[in-house]
């Protein structure tokens, strides 16, 4: 009768949620937030996916994920997953509403409320290792993974720099932002000014058209 | 979850299936009832291993179909070790009710001892009841569950009608049980696990294949997709229909009260 089995996005929804409570549960900060939503239901369709999942919020340190949902939702939202993603990624998430393809109906305060909690979500991934390993083990351990991500993001920044350069200065495969901004303010430039001459042409054509006419 | 009692009866000759034996109606009750009885204590941990887990799944998406509220009465029959009982206590909150029923007494005691040990009691009742004659008022009950409990019972035609009746009008049913895989390659592959696998895995950890043996077959005497459809809406029920899980090893049936 259904055309996916249900068991399957069961199953994926289950363990995001089960991902989603355990962030919730690193992150106290964000329980006061949280509760604030308490007894939301916010409704997603993706369309590129023929995917419906809804987020009912029960407390400030509990969340819900379901594939089916009969309770009334605060918010509901369609859209392609490319634009959900820029939407989660964007620091000001009114603007992508209004500009994207993202369908909304119902009360858009509350899904921003909700994006601005995940946005604000301080999450102490050392908490489970201490409670794990111990206070000494988990912290240090929690010390090495935070060098490590420390090095990636110095190292990614650096790729990136140096990879632009390249680019810029050594291949000469692009041109400088600057000249390509001059570049294309020249051309504008020209532009005006060749409608300018246009619109004298035509001024011009008119009056010897006038003269004719008289004479 | 667990038993009722027996399955398919045939009128004419007094005798219903046990399995693929054929007994007297009369016997069948206690012998479904020593299968559980045999199984109770390891009953979870059971399931967990045969199903690899996704009977938590199956559950989960029933769950979900009940939409159950916070206030509403729910009424899980065959609920034996109360996994469902103890999700719907929470969501129907301090204000709604719990009705733990199953026939079986083995299966009821650990239920409730596990539902005391998750802190479910406040509005858990836990009543053993046949499902042919369910000893609630009629139209007192908003949501009735069955989870893997309506192949065991002797009369499932009774049973629906006696679900039917308590039921409010407006109020669900959700029978999820084993039925008829989708794909002849499933199938056949299932057949192998059931009848091979589950019986030895039954040896092996609760020390009792025969019983296993005996869910296996009965498994396969439950009517199909289609049949239990028409059997729920002969009982009565209006917009039915099923959700078919994991390729069809199990389906989720759904009718209402009009």
């Amino acid at each position: 009768m259904t055309q996916h089995d249900p068991a399957l996005l069961s199953a994926a929804l289950a363990g995001v949620e089960r991902a989603l409570n355990e962030a919730i549960a690193l992150s106290p900060t964000s329980h006061d937030e949280l509760a604030g939503l308490a007894g939301t239901v916010l409704g997603v369709e993706v369309t590129t996916l023929d995917l419906t999942v809804y987020l009912d919020i029960i407390s400030g340190t509990e969340a819900r994920l379901m594939a089916h949902c009969e309770l009334p939702t605060a918010a509901f939202v369609r859209g392609t997953v490319e634009d959900f993603a820029s939407l989660a990624a964007s620091q000001d998430p009114a603007a992508v509403l209004i500009n994207s393809g993202i369908e909304l109906e119902g009360n858009s305060a509350s899904l921003i409320a909700l994006q601005q909690v995940i946005s604000r979500m301080d999450i102490d991934w050392e908490a489970p290792l201490v409670a794990t390993l111990g206070d000494v083990m988990g912290h240090q351990i929690a010390e090495t993974l935070r060098s490590i991500f420390r090095w990636g993001e110095s190292a990614r920044a650096s790729l990136r720099r140096q990879v632009s350069e390249f680019v810029l200065e050594e291949a000469r495969l692009t041109p400088p932002k600057a000249e390509l901004e001059y570049f294309f303010d020249a051309v504008q430039s020209l532009s005006m000014q060749v409608d300018r001459v246009h619109n004298k042409l035509e001024k011009l054509r008119a009056k010897v058209e006038q003269t004719r006419g008289q004479s | 979850m667990t038993d009722d009692t027996t399955s398919t009866p045939h009128e004419e000759d007094n005798t219903t299936d046990f399995g693929f034996s054929r007994v007297n109606r009369g016997d069948k009750a206690g012998m479904v009832r020593g299968v559980f009885d045999s199984v109770a204590g390891r009953y979870d941990l059971m399931n967990d291993l045969m199903s690899g887990g996704i009977h938590r799944i199956w559950k989960r998406f029933t769950i979900e179909l009940s939409a159950v509220r916070p206030g509403q009465t729910v009424l899980d029959i065959a609920g034996g070790t109360g996994d469902l009982a103890a999700k719907f206590s929470r969501l129907v909150g301090p204000e709604g009710q719990v009705i733990l029923a199953d026939i079986n007494a083995a299966m009821l005691t650990v239920g409730r001892d596990r539902l005391i040990d998750k802190g479910a009691t406040g509005n858990v009742q836990v009543v053993q009841a046949d499902a042919q004659h369910l000893p609630f008022d009629d139209n007192s009950i908003d949501c009735i569950t069955m989870v893997f409990g309506l192949r065991n019972v002797t009369d499932k035609a009774m049973a629906l009608r006696s679900m039917l009746r308590v039921l409010r009008p407006g109020g669900r049913l959700l029978v999820l049980e084993f039925s008829k895989p989708t794909s002849a390659l499933l199938g056949k592959i299932y057949d192998q696990y059931s009848f091979q696998i589950l019986p030895a895995m039954g040896r092996l950890i609760a020390q009792d294949a025969e019983s296993y043996r005996y869910l296996a077959e009965s498994i396969r005497q439950h009517p199909d997709q289609e049949t239990l459809l028409e059997m729920i809406e002969t009982a009565g029920f209006a917009n039915c229909r099923y959700h078919n899980m994991t390729g069809g090893v199990v389906a989720l049936h759904q009718g209402f009260k009009a």
